[in-house]
């Protein structure tokens, strides 16, 4: 009898750790399904709370329409009217008949006081920006913030950053001209000279096999490319003996780490500026519909895309873009023949107050 | 002409002070004036109530399947290295298989083998969820230590994301050769339950430091880098060059940059951050590493501390540090038979050349600033020279 209690203790004293164990479970259990009760209720309440906090938000402001721009702002002095007058021609000619659809996303804009010391309220709907800006920063605001209508993640991806409209579409080209004169790279300098099939290799327009010897056609271009952009990357592990052999201008070595890098980070020799301007002057080309055209089939190759958008075959377009840039030459800065003598002047002038005034004691 | 050295000596003393007060700290750039003013976007507090709620969710989810997993697993007695689960798909053999050799060959590389803690690896695949209850834990490692029900279980919960779902499915091949190998995250992984297999539950005042720091100072038992190669949290700082990387060290507690810079006493400061504090050790005992850890750490490369000493010192020494019922700092000395500060220091050394801190002119700005000034005090003493009547 004493042996068979002493089990029963013996039995229930091992047992104790898993009741214990699964008291904790359904404890838990019961934890996690009242924060997923109160989680549903706080999401539908949330969601009831964003809706009233875009009506807050909005009470008692004003709605600028300028073409397809809404514009929601609270009272201040800036001058959203003529800045929307200013940006819309800029937006409707980007986007064309794609812009219709703007007014479906309406901005919302909070002017606040430019002190940053100032207290504010926590911001959940909108945009600020300081009351104190001028018609162009203010212009330039609504032409930052436009969200480009219906960008395909293959066209992201070409584009590698925003396509927005833009105030001084010259001084792009001119950006793009310097940048074609300037990239150490042979490719881009025979674009620069008039071979567009370099040009649709350097914006990268046709077949992508074989990139690396076509972007950087000398072995120097390529330990270039490894030493200033890459040394980091290679100078770990088993690239390390690699990069300096490639440091020793051994070009297998800095072939082959370039051809090592994962599909798609080699980096172009013409960065992205070129690209949007090729685009901007396809939509420029193909008329008010270029932009719906650009955007129409996500699918098809981006040079196809371009032409449809452009209205013209890749080969013109590109030429296109070359000649407009080209064209865009910056004015070398030239100082008029008395400038320095002016300068001279003043110093000299100045120079002979200082010693000619009145005498004084020490 | 005493009174205009006077006047002199003046001048020179408050363009010092002004120096100094002026000056900015080295790395900081100006920025250039944005109409947009810095405020970040807040949810509502209504959204940010449900995303708490969310989050508290997720980690009670989180421990329930852990508590689940330490009651459900059998381990497999033909292996020593650790027993993998998977969940959210059902593999075939040959993934299973292949997962299996890869961690059975991370456990030999760091120096593993039958160990008195055994570890579980619970690999969550991605799928997907609905949207009527919170995505489960997805960008966060937890582990269940071992605690008095479960002495010799560790377990670790490893959300194994869109890619490293797809390299276990055998849908992508990780091709990577530098960092982003898979058996380097499988290592990784392992956390804190490697340093519990390797040598057991820790003394109570380690065990409690460790917790009230997340664990930021053994999270990587291994060698090599936690991204494999040399790879560690301080790359992540990215080019000394770049004008991020002075933001990224700006960011971190002031010990933490001081030990950067070299300086012992702040290293000190830094290891023994949460030393002080006496925390009760929870049951079930659920280790949450931080979202982006390498940005709350308080010692860079924290991840690897623990596991450096323990290959510096020995695993006689550093058992006694372990096991220790001594205070972190008088337990960490006596293992390092050094200072733990300047220790520590020498071993920052050995990863990044001490940066150097306080006001940087640029060097420009230097050398035009010191022209004019030499230029005025020379017109300046030449027409007083002419000027002055004797």
């Amino acid at each position: 009898m004493s042996r068979l209690l002493g089990l029963v203790v013996a039995a229930s004293l091992l047992a104790s750790p898993l009741r214990g164990q699964d008291c904790l479970m359904a404890r838990l259990r019961r934890q996690a399904d009242s924060l997923l009760g109160s989680w549903r209720e706080a999401q539908q309440l949330a969601d009831v709370a964003d809706s009233l906090e875009l009506v807050r938000a909005t009470a008692g402001s004003d709605t600028i329409a300028v073409g397809g721009l809404r514009i929601v702002v609270n009272p201040s002095p800036l001058p959203w009217r003529q800045a929307a007058e200013l940006a819309w021609p800029v937006i409707d000619s980007l986007y064309g008949s794609a812009a219709e659809d703007l007014p479906q996303h309406p901005y919302i804009f909070r002017a606040v006081d430019p002190d940053t010391g100032e207290h504010r309220a926590v911001l959940h709907v909108g945009v600020e920006v300081p009351w104190d800006l001028d018609l162009r920063a203010t212009s330039t605001v609504l032409l930052t913030t436009v969200t480009a209508p219906h960008v395909d993640p293959a066209l992201a991806d070409w584009l590698g950053a925003a396509l927005r409209p833009t105030l001084r579409p010259q001084d792009e080209r001119a950006v793009v001209f310097v940048l074609l004169v300037t990239a150490p790279s042979q490719a881009v300098r025979r674009c620069f000279l008039g071979d567009i099939a370099r040009c649709k290799d350097v914006l990268q327009l046709g077949d992508s096999t074989g990139l690396l010897a076509r972007w950087y056609v000398t072995p120097a271009e390529r330990e270039a490319l490894v030493t200033a952009a890459f040394t980091d990357y290679f100078a770990r592990g088993a690239t390390a003996p690699s990069l300096q052999r490639c440091r020793q201008h051994h070009d297998d070595a800095c072939t082959a780490l370039l051809q090592s890098l994962p599909q798609g980070t080699l980096p172009r020799p013409l960065p992205q500026a070129a690209g949007i301007l090729l685009v901007r002057e396809a939509l420029r080309a193909g008329g008010r519909d270029a932009y719906r055209r650009l955007v129409a089939r996500p699918s098809a190759p981006i040079a196809e895309r371009l032409a449809s958008a452009g209205g013209m075959d890749i080969d013109s377009l590109v030429g296109l873009w070359r000649s407009n840039v080209v064209a865009a030459r910056p004015k070398p800065l030239t100082l008029p023949w008395w400038a320095s003598f002016a300068a001279i002047g003043w110093t000299a002038f100045f120079g002979i107050c200082a010693l000619r005034s009145s005498r004084w004691r020490l | 002409m005493a009174s205009v050295k006077r006047w002199v000596a003046v001048g020179l003393t408050a363009c010092f002070v002004l120096a100094l007060a002026y000056l900015p700290p080295r790395g900081a750039e100006s920025s250039g004036k944005s109409p947009f003013v810095g405020q970040p976007l807040w949810g509502t507090p209504a959204r940010q109530h449900a995303q708490a709620l969310a989050d508290g969710w997720r980690k009670v989810d989180a421990t329930l399947r852990l508590l689940e997993d330490r009651q459900r697993v059998r381990r497999d007695s033909l292996r020593a290295g650790p027993t993998i689960v998977f969940h959210g798909a059902t593999l075939p053999p040959n993934s299973v298989h292949n997962v299996e050799t890869m961690i059975d060959s991370v456990w030999r590389d760091l120096g593993l083998g039958e160990t008195k803690v055994r570890v579980t690896l619970v690999i969550e695949l991605q799928r997907p969820y609905s949207s009527d209850t919170p995505t489960p834990l997805q960008d966060q490692v937890a582990y269940l230590a071992p605690d008095s029900t479960h002495r010799t279980t560790c377990l670790a919960y490893l959300p194994a994301g869109t890619y490293w779902t797809l390299v276990i499915l055998g849908k992508r091949d990780a091709r990577h050769e530098g960092f982003g190998r898979f058996e380097h995250w499988l290592q990784a992984g392992l956390g804190p339950c490697a340093f519990y297999a390797a040598y057991g539950t820790p003394g109570r005042p380690v065990e409690s430091w460790l917790a009230a720091r997340h664990w930021d100072v053994g999270l990587y038992l291994g060698s090599h880098g936690i991204a494999g190669e040399r790879f560690s949290s301080l790359d992540l700082l990215g080019d000394p060059r770049s004008p991020w990387y002075w933001d990224g060290v700006y960011s971190f507690p002031p010990a933490t940059v001081a030990c950067l810079a070299g300086r012992p006493r702040g290293c000190r400061a830094a290891v023994l951050t949460g030393a002080a504090e006496e925390r009760t050790i929870p049951i079930p005992n659920v280790v949450l590493v931080e979202r982006r850890w390498w940005r709350v750490q308080h010692l860079l490369p924290g991840e690897r501390y623990l596991g450096d000493i323990a290959r510096t010192v020995g695993r006689d020494r550093f058992l006694s540090f372990w096991t220790s019922g001594q205070p972190v700092d008088t337990a960490l000395a006596l293992a390092l038979k050094r200072p733990v500060g300047e220790w520590t220091a020498d071993w920052e050394r050995g990863f990044v050349r001490p940066i150097r801190l306080g006001p940087t002119p640029p060097l420009g700005g230097v050398a035009i600033a010191l022209t004019i000034a030499v230029f005025a005090i020379v017109v300046v003493a030449g027409t007083a020279s002419r000027r002055q009547i004797r």
